[in-house]
């Protein structure tokens, strides 16, 4: 009995040795007093499992940032990326590396609005600021004073749409379909019937899918049969072409309205014609034509070989408001940073004028779209 | 509105029965769940979309491609996941289980690295050719997909009961030693079932690419658990079991949706083998009683 | 400020660690009557969301909340137990993992209880509460040179040892009394155990709710460390792994489950400079260690063996 008792407790010693000889020296971030100003900024994606898809467009736009921002010279970034795999753990785990082995002065990320649900408690607790720029769902900057976002809410995105959609249409029966086990998409879809209930709209059906379903056949043909004028659909892009692609090779033309999830290029890629009449509200167009967006398509297409989404937009954009309120705090502190990153306001970036509320959530105006000709274009 | 449901129910449903004949097969000689199944199933998927799609051959040349390239899968994954431990002695079921978890942690993550993640683009020439039969919307595909899951699962079953080599491998499958005794190549045998069963993936892969248009590197979790479900109802290393189950599940969900609650579409097929096997331990088609399974 | 080797990165390591732990030894209860039960994910997710709502809604102190969260999970245990009876090997472990994903899309559904897939945020985290606690007794974690962090972490870290260690040392005990030499017997022939008098469906189903209960433990712990649970916490991914803690570290000991769950916990943090691969690595590392031992990598006879081998050190 003891001895098995001694030889667990080597063992765990042996395990706990074994991680703390993994871990690095941690340095401090200061640096020179003269410019640039040296940052270590902390950066929480999923890099592996389901969800990389969105992971890997976030980090190629931090990435993209940090290489122009460091060649201005103002200000120099260190980022050091962390998998989270989409797991809420891993995420956490993640983020106390990068507060106290890293000793990182903010942090961008995590992905999913699940992981900042955990991770967001944490970074507030240790005083870091952490700046979600994929986290949609309600109640992120409600977490605490050192949690912001930069990507548009549903509660913005989706009344644009439906709004637009409902007028130009006279839209009066809808279907609804959303992923039911997500939190991304439930929000949108919460949205989505409460702005049909303000409107009068009235709801044939509710359809649900899980993630990873292959076949919308089945919720397809029921509203079908109900033949609504226009049919709402709460999806991220991923699934939400698969269901544009089957749903038009079933005979169902009506306008599809999707929220700020269903904007990339990849959705006219993977749909091809059946994503025409697709409406989404969204704060990134890619063919905006103002010189900035322009530079920035022109950019991440030579370094990645493809168009940028709005993930990569968003978090292009971030770590840009990031510096330049670095520059504002005059030095690498995660309480100064904090203070001069809340005082952000009409900052000119790839997605347009952005500024955070008083609540540290975000204001801007998010244009409409609607997929014409193979490309999202204004829709009027 | 009903028999289009239904056909859309039936198209689901053959797919998901040649799926799950891979685990059937695999669980009748050795008596293990094949976990890596499922990914086995999404490389055939994978190689189904890089012929027709990225290099525009016809479909039966993404059927054989798939077909050849996932049972050199399973040729490999035989070869050197279960055989070491079929030689160990006092090896419980439970190793394989894990090696085979393990080939598919491994497989998934090496198709995220090499095809990337997200959906890519299944395209077929004929995906919007439609006919009607007595007010009744069916696609080409449709058809297409039932008469290759008919043609496979016949073909499979004729093999299995009429062919010397048939019959060599439901000998393995009774008792692996006995058939040994008797002449029976088991190790070949068994490698043979495998690589057969891997090649159903392949095929299933190619179908269900062609059946919806969009496949990603996580497809083989969620078919594979459906599968499972299907054996566990079918009733465990029953051909005919998996055939009817994979039909009466595809049909079910699909129904669900039509007249139910979408929301627990993916529960069905769970809810369903645990009524079933409460009632009727062995499954629908399954013979042993389960006690003497282990 | 602050002594610099504690590091709460660390610290969430190990918490996680332990309560792995706890979940490895979930799954051995249960594997030591020879029954398989993949169900343990759900069972969690029962205690989790049982003590969630417990301190969110009713505000139900911790660790009353975190007790009655295993207890809950124990009930359920039984529920599924009995009629889980006539099933073994892999249709058990089929079943129990099929109630398990039943479960998830109950919690997805039943929105007005559960929230839903947005799930249910804001739980206390034990340490945070346990500082301000501390701060309101006139205790500040600067009197003896601790950070809040490190304090929130040691706090943590400790709660969370402590439970491991006692579950581990129950379930060690145990295999040495009555039940426990009931649970091997059974595990050894069903038949023979019955036929020696042994009361095999009363055994069966203690050990099944025995592990229903602490894996319902190990998911209130879960819920109180990470201060926010979601349907997605407890799906099928997360019955494997605890399949995996067992069958890797070696399921013929006790703490064959628990070296498991330490280890596999620690080596994707370890493997974090490789995260592009890591998962790649996790599986090749699986199907190596059942090809080169595949009774796990701890046995009773290396156990045996590392037992002698100290008292060879002593002598």
């Amino acid at each position: 009995m003891k001895r098995n008792l001694r030889t667990s407790v080597a063992l765990a010693c042996l395990l706990f040795s074994l991680l703390f000889l993994g871990a690095r020296e941690a340095r401090p971030a200061n640096g020179a007093k003269a410019a640039p100003i040296r940052a270590r900024i902390g950066v929480i994606s999923i890099l592996t499992g389901q969800g990389a898809g969105y992971g890997e467009a976030i980090t190629d736009g931090f990435k993209l940032a940090r290489d122009e921002i460091n060649a201005k010279g103002a200000v120099n970034i260190e980022l050091v990326i962390e998998d989270s795999g989409a797991k809420q753990e891993q995420a956490l785990a993640a983020a106390q590396k990068l507060i106290n082995s890293d000793r990182v002065v903010a942090i961008l990320g995590p992905t999913l609005s699940n992981e900042m649900k955990v991770v967001g408690p944490e970074a507030n607790a240790s005083g870091v600021p952490i700046l979600g720029t994929s986290t949609t769902a309600k109640g992120i900057p409600q977490i605490g004073k050192y949690v912001f976002r930069n990507s548009l809410p549903e509660s913005l995105a989706i009344p644009a749409s439906i709004g637009a959609v409902v007028k130009k249409y006279h839209v009066r029966k809808v279907a609804l379909l959303y992923g039911n086990d997500d939190v991304f998409t439930k929000s949108g879809f919460d949205t989505m019937k409460e702005v049909s209930g303000r409107l009068g709209l009235k709801i044939l059906t509710v359809q649900e899918f899980q993630k990873g379903q292959a076949d919308y056949k089945a919720q397809l043909t029921r509203i079908a049969s109900l033949k609504p004028d226009a049919i709402f659909c709460s999806a991220l892009y991923e699934e939400g072409a698969v269901i544009l692609s089957q749903a038009r090779k079933m005979g169902i033309s009506v306008p599809f309205v999707g929220g700020n999830g269903f904007n990339s290029p990849k959705v006219v890629e993977i749909a091809k014609g059946a994503a025409e009449g697709l409406v989404v509200a969204t704060p990134w167009f890619a063919d905006r034509g103002t010189p900035k967006v322009k530079a920035f398509v022109a950019r991440y297409g030579k370094a990645y070989g493809r168009k940028p989404d709005q993930f990569a937009a968003q978090a292009y954009d971030a770590l840009y408001i990031l510096a330049n309120a670095l520059e504002r705090a005059g030095a690498a502190d995660r309480g100064r940073l904090r203070d001069a990153l809340a005082a952000t306001r009409n900052f000119d970036g790839v997605l347009g004028k952005f500024s955070f509320d008083a609540g540290r959530d975000v204001e801007m105006q998010p244009v409409v779209l609607i997929v014409k000709d193979g490309k999202f274009q204004p829709f009027h | 509105m009903f028999l289009e449901q239904l056909v859309n129910g039936v198209t689901l449903g053959s797919i998901y029965a040649i799926v799950a004949l891979g685990y059937t097969l695999v669980f009748g000689v050795l008596d293990i769940i094949n976990m890596a199944h499922g990914e086995i199933f999404m490389f055939g998927a994978f190689v189904g979309m890089l012929i027709v799609s990225k290099a525009g051959a016809p479909l039966p040349v993404a059927f054989l491609g798939a077909i050849v390239v996932t049972g050199a899968m399973g040729l490999l994954l035989e070869r050197f996941a279960l055989r070491p431990l079929r030689k160990a002695p006092g090896v419980s079921n439970l190793s394989s289980l894990i090696s085979t978890i393990g080939v598919s942690i491994l497989l998934e993550n090496v198709a995220q690295k090499v095809f990337g993640a997200g959906n890519h683009l299944f395209e077929t020439p004929f995906a919007e050719i439609r006919f009607r039969v007595g007010g009744v919307t069916v696609y080409l595909v449709q058809a297409l997909i039932l008469f290759v899951s008919l043609a496979l699962m016949t073909g499979l079953a004729l093999w299995l009961a009429r062919t010397r080599t048939g019959r060599a491998l439901r000998a393995t499958a009774e008792n692996l030693a006995t058939a040994g005794l008797l002449g029976v190549d088991t190790n070949l045998m068994i490698t043979a079932t495998v690589v057969i069963a891997s090649a159903m993936g392949g095929v299933a892969g190619v179908l269900v690419g062609m059946a919806f248009n969009y496949i990603n590197n996580q497809i083989g979790l969620s078919m594979g658990l459906k599968g499972l479900a299907i054996i566990i109802f079918g009733g465990m290393g029953s051909v005919y079991g998996a055939m009817a189950g994979g039909l009466i599940l595809g049909i079910a969900e699909t129904l669900v949706v039509a007249y139910g609650d979408s929301g627990y579409r993916d529960s069905i097929a769970f809810l369903t083998i645990i009524v079933v096997l409460l009632i009727r331990p062995q499954g629908l088609f399954g013979q042993a009683a389960p006690g003497m399974r282990r | 400020m602050g002594p610099e080797w504690i590091n709460p990165y660390h610290l969430q390591v190990a918490s996680f660690a332990f309560i792995n732990v706890i979940l490895g030894v979930s799954i051995y209860v249960t594997l030591a009557t020879g029954q398989l039960s993949l169900g343990n994910a759900g069972f969690m997710g029962i205690g989790a969301y049982a003590a969630a709502l417990l301190s969110t809604r009713y505000g139900c102190p911790i660790p009353a909340g975190i007790v009655l969260g295993g207890l809950f999970a124990g009930i359920a245990g039984i529920l599924v137990g009995i009629p889980s009876l006539r099933l073994s090997g892999v249709y058990l472990a089929i079943a129990t993992l099929g109630s398990g994903e039943v479960l998830r899309a109950v919690l997805v559904n039943w929105e007005s209880l559960t929230g839903g897939a947005v799930g249910i945020a804001a739980i206390p985290q034990m340490g945070r509460v346990l500082l301000s606690r501390a701060r309101e007794a006139g205790f500040a974690p600067e009197s003896i040179g601790l950070r809040n962090n490190q304090f929130i972490g040691i706090s943590v870290f400790l709660i969370l040892f402590v439970c491991a260690f006692l579950a581990v040392l129950f379930f060690l005990r145990l295999g040495r009394t009555r039940v426990g030499r009931a649970y091997a017997a059974i595990k050894l022939d069903e038949k023979a155990a019955e036929a020696a008098g042994i009361p095999v469906t009363y055994y069966k189903v203690l050990a099944f709710s025995q592990g229903a209960m602490l894996a319902g433990f190990a998911g209130a712990l879960y819920a109180h460390t990470t201060s926010f649970v979601s349907p997605s916490d407890f799906t099928y991914h997360r019955a494997v792994e605890i399949l995996v803690f067992a069958v890797f570290g070696g399921s013929e000991h006790l703490l064959g489950p628990v070296f498991g769950a330490a280890f596999l916990t620690m080596l994707p943090e370890a493997l974090r400079s490789v995260s592009d691969y890591r998962d790649i690595l996790y599986g090749i590392l699986l199907v190596l260690t059942m090809v080169f031992r595949p009774q796990g990598v701890l046995d009773p006879p290396l156990l045996r063996g590392f037992a002698r081998f100290r008292r060879k050190g002593k002598a």
